[in-house]
């Protein structure tokens, strides 16, 4: 027999019993649907979950922290870095170091007349700040000696000394609400640090250091990253060192680091990345002892929802088989009048098989359909229901948290499995019928 | 011209078959001891009473039940002894079937059952319902080419029955009371319609029968009592076919 007649009965035959094909298909779609949106809900919860975490800092980054008490050989140094540079699965590093002093201060303008009484000062490898996750707002990259980044918002701590005092600071925190009840950005700072020249004034007890800096690029501000990329500067670790040396009076120490940040290729390196680090002696903090139980309890939530409506398809499946005992039944005369026309058996088992088959199809794929109606529909109403609405809802967004997420793999699957129920409830029948005899369609009514 | 062969080997033959079946504890047996030829291009009548074992005897035929004991050759091939695929394919290539309840299905139309033989082939569908309906024509159906079974009288779906046993040129047709639910009128057509079929493809027609009047177009009666063949005999006032 030919695939395309097969396939004609076996259209005509579900065609017949239109009603019957009907309930039938329709059990199967909710069991579909049922599936898909449970797990799209899994989905947008982890989802959710992730970018909560990665709001709260960069779940690729491993933080490397000096060792208490740390005298002995275990070192945060360059051989250290070395190391860690070699572990599969690490991007890009950059050592961290903070500028201790008793004071730093900032001069900038004509006539210093901005003066910042306290600021930060961090070193760091600047090469591969953007791959740890800083961001540049404007500007560039740091190229040659004395030239800085500042952090985004260190304008705000300068202050103006031609105004009186008490009135010659602009607190970017004054929280100020317009008539809708927005707040209102913080008016402008005195001046553009990038246009001109910083003096900065280290004090310690071995005496007083004034440099002069260029600021190149502004760093936006990122809590999990440190207070430099708000109200500081950052140096090229080198820049640093000097300074260093300079401030400290010790010359000729190999450079040892507070802190180390490593950038791991994904997700999935940060736990052996980490794991091997901490062989190597260091403590490190990373997202991952916080984002690891959120997924499995994210995972587990989404088994539980995938395992209802598991159950809703697996009716479904009974009803598929109900409905091919029954029609097998009532056609058991025609299948002996088929065989006895000569039809092969394993003809007639692939007649029924896609029958059955054919439901869990139609019905996957109508599920699917609707099920992707639901997740719009559920979206709006999360997003607000309205038409600018529509699109984020569909593909999602950069700030959108969307509720329920249905990527194109979990189509697939839904529709595949919804086929693979049918012929697997199918199966059973399809052999019911393949063992009718020729004889029945002699049999006499 | 067309009678039957009588020289040549037999298409059909029945050595020794025997048939019983369990009923509860105690064997019924249906077919005693059968043996039979059957040459090639005869119509040969298998007659006999209810209980007489002529329908037993027509499934050890078709090869529809496999005898207790004996064999059956059609055409040289044991076909009690194929399996359900190798059966499949004989009866494709060699046996056509006429029922006494037309057995047409139900939600197919008079054309697409008639091509169904040559479905299970494997003919593609335009070749096949051609045929299909060149055959109906002839049968007197071109009106009813598009209807469906319950669309058409008992004598109409009969037609349409016996184009469908004869669509794939078989060796054998086997006519289970073909006339059992149809008047005396469309009686005559039907057996009209068969034989003139069987002369002019040169087809052996086993028929199956209570009726004595249907015998009448036989080359050969077999008359069946209690499982036993007590008469064999050819047919001397064998009665011509009207042209259908």
């Amino acid at each position: 027999m030919k695939r395309k007649d097969m396939l004609r009965i076996c259209l005509q035959n579900l065609m017949r019993r239109k009603s019957r094909t009907f309930l039938t298909v329709l059990g199967v779609l909710i069991g579909c649907c049922s599936i898909v949106i449970m797990v799209s809900l899994g989905i947008g919860m982890k989802e959710a979950q992730e970018r909560t975490l990665s709001q709260m800092g960069d779940l690729t980054i491993i933080t490397v922290n000096a060792p208490q008490g740390g005298r002995g050989k275990v070192k945060l140094d360059d051989p250290l870095l070395r190391r860690i540079r070699g572990i599969p699965g690490v991007e890009a590093l950059t050592p961290k170091q903070g500028l201790e002093a008793d004071s730093i201060s900032l001069i900038a303008g004509a006539g210093r007349r901005y003066v910042a009484d306290w600021t930060s000062v961090v070193g760091v490898d600047t090469n591969a700040l953007e791959q740890v996750g800083y961001r540049l707002v404007e500007g560039t990259l740091p190229k040659r000696e004395g030239e800085v980044l500042i952090g985004q918002y260190l304008a705000y701590s300068f202050k103006d000394t031609l105004r009186p005092e008490g009135r010659n600071m602009i607190d970017r925190w004054s929280a100020e609400f317009d008539d809708s009840g927005k707040p209102v950005d913080p008016p402008p700072p005195y001046f553009d640090p990038l246009k001109g020249q910083l003096t900065m004034v280290v004090e310690t007890q071995n005496g007083k250091v004034t440099i002069p800096l260029t600021p190149v690029g502004v760093v936006k501000e990122d809590y999990s990253k440190g207070s430099e990329t708000s109200e500081g500067l950052l140096f090229n670790m080198p820049d640093l060192q000097k300074l260093m040396e300079k401030v400290q009076g010790k010359k000729g120490r190999k450079p040892a680091y507070e802190s180390v940040m490593v950038k791991v290729k994904g997700i999935e390196q940060v736990e052996p990345v980490e794991q091997e680090i901490k062989t190597m002696g260091y403590p490190t903090e990373s997202m991952e002892s916080i984002r690891k139980p959120m997924e499995k309890e994210a995972r587990q939530k989404q088994l539980m929802l995938g395992g209802l409506g598991a159950i809703s398809l697996f009716v479904a499946a009974l009803g598929i088989t109900n409905t091919m005992i029954m029609s097998i039944s009532e056609r058991t005369r025609e299948i002996g009048i088929m065989k006895s026309l000569g039809c092969y058996v394993s003809d007639i088992r692939i007649m029924f098989l896609s029958e059955a088959g054919a439901i869990g199809l139609i019905g996957g794929l109508i599920g699917c359909v609707i099920s992707f109606g639901a997740m719009i529909a559920i979206n709006l109403v999360s997003l607000g229901p309205s038409l600018e609405n529509v699109i984020p809802a569909i593909v999602g967004g950069e700030s959108v948290t969307r509720v329920s997420i249905i990527p194109p793999w979990l189509l697939l699957f839904a529709i595949l499995f919804s086929v693979l129920i049918g012929l697997g409830s199918g199966y059973y029948p399809a052999n019911k019928a393949v063992r009718i005899p020729a004889l029945e369609a002699i049999k006499s009514e | 011209m067309n009678g039957p062969d009588l020289r040549s080997r037999p298409i059909i033959e029945v050595k020794n078959v025997r048939k019983e079946y369990p009923i509860g504890d105690e064997t019924v047996v249906a077919l005693k001891r059968i043996n039979l030829n059957v040459s090639r291009g005869e119509i040969c009548c298998i007659f006999g009473t209810s209980g007489s074992g002529k329908s037993t005897l027509l499934n050890q035929l078709a090869g529809m039940e496999k005898p207790t004991r004996g064999e059956v050759r059609i055409g040289g091939v044991p076909i009690s002894r194929l399996n359900e695929n190798q059966l499949a394919a004989f009866r494709q290539q060699h046996l056509g079937f006429v029922f006494q309840s037309y057995n047409l299905l139900p939600n197919l139309t008079a054309t697409e059952n008639v091509a169904l033989p040559l479905m299970f082939r494997g003919v593609p569908k335009a070749q096949r319902e051609a045929a299909a309906r060149k055959l109906l024509t002839r049968v007197g159906l071109s009106h009813r080419l598009d209807h469906f079974p319950w669309q058409m009288s008992g004598g109409q779906q009969q037609r349409a029955g016996i184009a469908r046993a004869f669509i794939a040129r078989p060796d054998v047709v086997f006519a289970d009371e073909p006339t059992g639910n149809l008047d005396s009128k469309t009686t005559v057509e039907i057996m009209d319609m068969i034989c003139t079929f069987a002369r002019d493809y040169h087809q052996t027609i086993i028929l199956v029968t209570h009726d004595p009047e249907m015998a009448a177009y036989a080359h050969r009666i077999v008359t069946l009592i209690d499982g036993e063949i007590v008469r064999n005999e050819i047919n001397q006032k064998e009665r011509p076919p009207h042209e259908a």
